[in-house]
């Protein structure tokens, strides 16, 4: 006993039960068998012989069945077939060779595969067999006027085969009771229909025309697959063509998006990791540009040529996504991973050597490239796309010929974002500079202070960046405003009040111009409105204002108040933080307000004892 | 039976690959130690022969054949590596055993001999030790490798042959298809690609 349960301790469950599978098939075998081979007179033997023949034949020609290859092979038809004319004992004696003959052709399979496949092909034969003679089915000819013991035979060859192979899969991979039930439950039923009808077929034949009928069938199986090859075939190659890229051999755009969808569903139910790389070829307008887009389409078709090759055997699959940018799915391949292969093929496509490599910059063919990881949050497809394109354009923004992996030193590739925003917005500033040095310098101040409030109010990377950059561009605006009115120094008309009212909407038209300003909008437009809803353009109240747009309110006007301008008088920090209470509840956000003179106050103390 | 799977083979080569490029190929063939296979023929015809004439060839009879045979097996190990040989050599050498177990004759048996005559009947109940073949009863050994397959309508010819026959007919079979069918001509069409 305690052999046994060290036995059990030490083999993990599958292999448990392929040794239980085995030893139930074999010994169902040789207890139904009987070593009959002793016993068989010589023209038992011919038809040994022929149905193995057969059942050899049936096995090498099996149907190929589109679109995902299945392979279907009719030897149990040969199985069957024996059962109906001989009994199960006679079906077994075939069994035996067919199985030996395999296990010495097919030394692919391990062997221990090769024996579970002859368990279970002995499981069902005795299976069937018995139902076959326990509703009372006769061995012989068909018997026309009962065909329940056939059907019930073919049943239970079916069940045996789904319970055996079902748990076999289940044990040895994971996942398998969802594939389990639409293999084995919707694919199989139809074929194995046929099975039996084929079965049927070939026992009339054979119990009335011997083998010349056994001849009839198998040519019409063997013609049968050879038909179901050239489909195969042909809509293998349509399939190949529908989903490549002419010019680089790659599989295309469609095919990435397809291919994608199911690895995103494999890792997410398998909790394997999944890396997705992007590729952009390094100045790639630039060669087209200099010696034509012939030139340019061969440099595609080397760089898909190069990706095609150092993919090839590996789970890594190159796409060509658009242009002259590729992506690779990595499968099994966790950051890292994906991070050191891709830096291998920049090197080595840095090593090729190629026509007019001379007018890159790096003197060399190279990319940059970009590369993100599935993470189990991701709800579709396109954030890990998304994720991978950010990873590359920081690597553009590196200088190019790199690689970077998305989410590694975060921060930085904000910084580097920011400070290219901010340039762009100064640039448009700088225009104030000689028309309202006051505007210009006030913006400044503005930046300033939000950046400071940006700490403070904890802000994610996003937020940081709109308000930020929000606060920097919020009075663009003014530049629409004429000079009369903006270097007025006596009071204003009600119709000027108006012109400078304006200039939130002219700033929101501005920023309109470009795309990456759109989240700035709101900043520009909204930073006049009031609390009690008495503000402009729309009068908008309380929460309906987005928050940190009320937070630019209390920062503008408390800069706006400590400002200092000749001819006029200066609020003291005393003074504004008085006004900005006094004001709290109706024109400011009284939280928001309350924040800022918190930090006034701390910055006030911090500044008197340097 | 040996020319059953020879001609057979030729016949499906000629519509699957053509006669030109079969011949060009059965040209270019190259068997090791291909000189044994005419000398083998020799010398059966020799034993069939001079077993007639001389007594004690015909008493040493069992062992020249086994020597025939062994050479044969040989000649087929050593040309292995061309498809097919593997089959005729395991077809041969079921054949070899199941003489070798029965005093180097073959046994047939009488209900599948029934398809060649009452002629052929008689003259293997009456026996000889001349006749390679004998009938086959309860003593035979691996009787069911012995000559137990009757051949007849449909089929042209009408014989009784073993398994080993069988064996070794499916490999003649396919080294003829193996030389006469152009299997390359995908492998040129890629290259050819390549180049453009």
């Amino acid at each position: 006993m305690n052999f046994i349960r060290n036995l059990i301790h030490k083999a993990d469950r599958s292999s448990m039960y392929v040794v239980l599978l085995s030893c139930a098939g074999i010994g169902i075998f040789l207890y139904l068998n009987k070593w009959s081979y002793f016993r068989l007179s010589t023209d038992e033997w011919v038809m040994v012989y022929t149905m193995l023949g057969a059942a050899l034949i049936l096995d090498y020609f099996t149907f190929q069945i589109p679109p995902k290859g299945n392979q279907q092979s009719m030897d149990s038809s040969v199985y069957l077939a024996c059962i109906f004319m001989f009994g199960g004992a006679f079906s077994l004696s075939v069994l035996l060779p067919v199985s030996l003959i395999l296990l010495i052709k097919d030394r692919k399979l391990a062997w221990w595969k090769h024996i579970v496949n002859f368990s279970i092909y002995s499981l069902m034969i005795a299976g069937a067999a018995s139902v076959f003679t326990w509703t009372g089915g006769i061995p012989g000819a068909l018997d026309g006027y009962n065909l329940l013991p056939y059907f019930a035979a073919l049943a239970a060859y079916f069940i045996i085969n789904t319970i055996t192979l079902g748990m076999f899969f289940h044990f040895s991979t994971k996942d398998a009771l969802q594939q389990m039930k639409r293999v084995f439950v919707t694919e199989s039923l139809l074929v194995y229909l046929c099975t039996l009808i084929l079965a049927l077929v070939l026992t009339i034949l054979v119990v009335h025309n011997g083998v010349l009928g056994l001849l009839l069938y198998l040519s019409l199986s063997i013609l049968l697959s050879h038909a179901f090859k050239q489909l195969f075939v042909m809509y293998q190659s349509i399939e190949e063509k529908a989903n490549t890229d002419q010019r680089t051999g790659l599989f295309n755009h469609s095919h990435f998006e397809n291919m994608l969808e199911s690895e995103l569903a494999i890792a997410r139910s398998q909790g394997t990791p999944l890396s997705l790389g992007l590729i952009d070829i390094d100045d790639f307008k630039k060669y087209n540009d200099r010696f034509g887009h012939l030139q340019g389409d061969s440099l595609l078709a080397l760089l898909g040529d190069f990706l095609n090759r150092k993919t090839d055997g590996s789970n890594v699959t190159a796409f060509r996504y658009g242009g002259e940018e590729f992506t690779l799915l990595m499968p099994g391949m966790d950051l890292d991973q994906a991070y050191a292969f891709m830096n291998k093929l920049r090197k080595q496509l840095n090593d090729t050597p190629f026509e007019g490599v001379e007018v890159f910059p790096h003197g060399c063919l190279s990319f940059s490239a970009g590369v993100a990881r599935y993470e189990v949050d991701m709800y579709n497809k396109s954030q890990l796309v998304d994720q991978a394109d950010k990873a590359l354009y920081y690597a553009k923004k590196q200088g190019k010929n790199n690689v970077h992996r998305h989410g590694s030193n975060d921060g930085m590739e904000h910084e580097i974002d920011l400070v290219q925003d901010v340039r762009d917005i100064e640039q448009q500033l700088n225009l104030f500079r000689y028309k309202d040095m006051d505007t210009f310098k006030h913006s400044k101040r503005v930046y300033k202070y939000a950046l400071d409030l940006s700490e403070l109010l904890e802000l994610d990377n996003v937020e940081k960046r709109n308000f930020v950059l929000g606060a920097l561009i919020h009075d663009i605006g003014k530049l629409e405003i004429p000079w009369s009115i903006l270097n007025k120094k006596e009071k204003l008309t009600a119709e000027e009040w108006e012109t400078i009212k304006g200039h939130v909407t002219w700033g929101k038209k501005m920023a309109m111009t470009n795309e990456r300003f759109a989240d700035l909008i709101p900043y520009i437009e909204l930073h006049h409105e009031r609390y009690d809803g008495a503000g402009y353009p729309y009068g908008l109240k309380g929460c309906e204002i987005p928050r940190l747009c009320r937070m630019l309110t209390v920062i503008d006007s408390f800069d706006a108040m400590t400002t200092e301008r000749p001819y006029q008088e200066t609020k003291n920090m005393g003074e504004a933080i008085k006004e900005l209470q006094m004001c709290s509840g109706s024109q400011f956000d009284p939280e928001l307000a309350e924040l800022f003179i918190r930090y006034i106050q701390k910055r006030t103390v911090q500044q008197q004892m340097v | 039976m040996v020319y059953d799977g020879i001609l057979l083979g030729l016949i499906v080569g000629l519509f699957r690959g053509g006669f030109r490029y079969g011949l060009h190929q059965f040209a270019a063939l190259k068997l090791r130690g291909g000189w044994i296979f005419p000398l083998l023929l020799l010398a059966q015809f020799g034993i069939f022969f001079l077993q007639e004439k001389l007594a004690w060839v015909a008493s040493i009879n069992g062992y020249l054949f086994a020597a025939v045979y062994i050479t044969g097996l040989a000649f087929l190990w050593l040309n292995r590596h061309y498809q097919g040989f593997m089959l005729i050599w395991i077809g041969v050498l079921l054949n070899f055993i199941v003489m070798a177990v029965n005093g180097g004759r073959m046994p047939v048996s009488i209900e599948a001999s029934a398809v060649l005559g009452p002629y052929y009947v008689d003259m293997l109940r009456e026996g000889g030790a001349i006749s390679k073949h004998f009938m086959m009863d309860a003593s035979t050994r691996l009787s069911f490798l012995g000559d137990i397959i009757p051949l007849s309508n449909p089929y042209p010819r009408t014989q009784v042959i073993s398994i080993g026959d069988v064996v070794m007919n499916v490999g003649i079979f396919l080294f003829i298809q193996y030389m006469m069918v152009n299997r390359s001509s995908k492998a040129v069409q890629a290259t050819e690609t390549h180049q453009a």
